[in-house]
């Protein structure tokens, strides 16, 4: 007999990857961690607009997506969610030889920080939390093409920072 | 010569059979991309390695509590009993009759529960909190389909996933989720109405957010349909 899990169920055991993706946007733990809280309760106030036998894990990295991007707008930081196309370019150059395999998460949190938001979240989806090209696109919104390139330069850039 | 793009689809695993046959050849052929290759992929590695830890490490309570309905029920009399069972022992009977007196003084606040003034809705029975009544009653016979005939109006029937069969109620003033326990049916929750919700007991049961969340924690499967409620009553409901 099929035994359906309780939503919260559900959402629990989603927590280990939904902090996963939230350190991967966020530029400290604690952000991360603020994020993560502001997502469940975001779902659970909005657990009638999820649909039972669609994709908990998408609808929960929606929603997470959405709020980062809502907090770090009103934050007001200077830098802003649309990378300008020569920092782009800028970043996109000259990986450096021998990244070892073993990367430091303080690190490579720290260089995720400094590319532009759009190319992160790409990055994170596809490399991290391990979405295929058109899922990304979906969940993100986007045309293919364009998580493509983003997934291009943010992969080159990050490579280089975490290298430095 | 192939561009990023394409290597990293490669790496991906994005193209085809036939196109991936076609970088592989390429890369092979390039000392330089395959340099590149191994870099990205080795970084790749990395990078999930890197983000795995906070997947691997244990969640913050805060973030695990946060889970939970905001609202707490209550009672949730399920909680504390396995709660209570955990710890391996019994509170003594008397504090837990003196707690549930309360509970049912609250409810009945100028009207029972049920309606029959004088008769408690529930019995406390080695520890166990047992409809009784009107309650009783309206659990054993009643029929969501029927509407309600009283004061109680019955919600959902279905099984949890031990399949016992488990029933929702609402009265006037609260709402709960009673399951089959031997002959009886033994209250597993039991909720107050909200504020200025008192007297609509005409309130779908099922609509107070504690009681749903109590339901989908208990519910194994459907609800039953109108059909098999009629034929889980007739068997004495087994």
């Amino acid at each position: 007999m099929n035994l359906p899990q309780s939503f919260e169920d559900e959402l629990t055991a989603l927590l280990p990857r939904l902090r996963r993706f939230a350190h991967s946007l966020s530029r400290s733990p604690a952000d991360a961690d603020d994020l993560t809280q502001m997502t469940i309760e975001r779902a659970l106030r909005a657990r009638a607009q999820w649909q039972p036998g669609t994709q908990l894990d998408r609808w929960l990295y929606k929603i997470m997506r959405n709020q980062w991007i809502d907090t770090v707008r009103s934050r007001g930081r200077k830098e802003r969610f649309e990378a300008p196309p020569d920092e782009a370019e800028a970043l996109g150059h000259d990986p450096r030889d021998g990244v070892e395999a073993a990367i430091d998460l303080k690190r490579v949190m720290a260089a995720m920080e400094r590319l532009p938001g759009e190319q992160r979240e790409v990055l994170a989806l596809i490399l991290i939390e391990g979405f295929g090209y058109r899922e990304a696109a979906e969940l993100l919104d986007l045309p293919i093409g364009t998580v493509s390139s983003r997934l291009v330069r943010g992969r080159t850039a990050l490579l280089a920072l975490v290298g430095e | 010569m192939i561009d990023e793009t394409k290597l990293f689809a490669w790496l991906d695993g994005e193209l085809d059979a036939a196109e991936a046959a076609e970088v592989e050849a390429e890369v092979a052929a390039d000392p330089r991309l395959v340099r590149m290759a191994e870099q990205h992929r080795a970084f790749g590695a990395g990078l999930r390695g890197a983000f795995n830890t906070v997947a691997a490490a244990p969640v913050p309570d805060r973030l695990a509590a946060a889970v939970k309905p905001t609202r707490e029920p209550v009672v949730d009399f399920g909680a504390r009993l396995r709660g209570r069972s955990e710890r391996g022992g019994w509170m003594p009977l008397p504090q837990w009759a003196a707690m549930a007196a309360t509970l049912v003084l609250g409810i009945g606040l100028g009207t029972t529960l049920i309606g029959e003034r004088g008769a408690s809705p529930v019995d406390i029975r080695g520890g166990k909190m047992i409809a009784a009544a009107g309650l009783d009653q309206a659990l054993d016979k009643q029929l969501a389909s029927a509407g309600a005939a009283g004061d109680v109006r019955v919600g959902l029937t279905f099984r949890d996933q031990a399949g016992t069969i488990c029933r929702s109620f609402t009265g006037e003033r609260s709402s709960g989720l009673a399951c089959r326990d031997g002959g009886d049916w033994q209250v597993r929750g039991l909720f107050a109405a909200p504020e200025g919700q008192s007297g609509d007991y005409r309130m779908a049961a099922g609509a107070d957010p504690n009681l749903a969340a109590l339901i989908d924690s208990t519910i194994a499967g459907e609800a039953f349909d109108a059909g098999q409620e009629k034929t889980a009553r007739d068997a004495g409901w087994r």
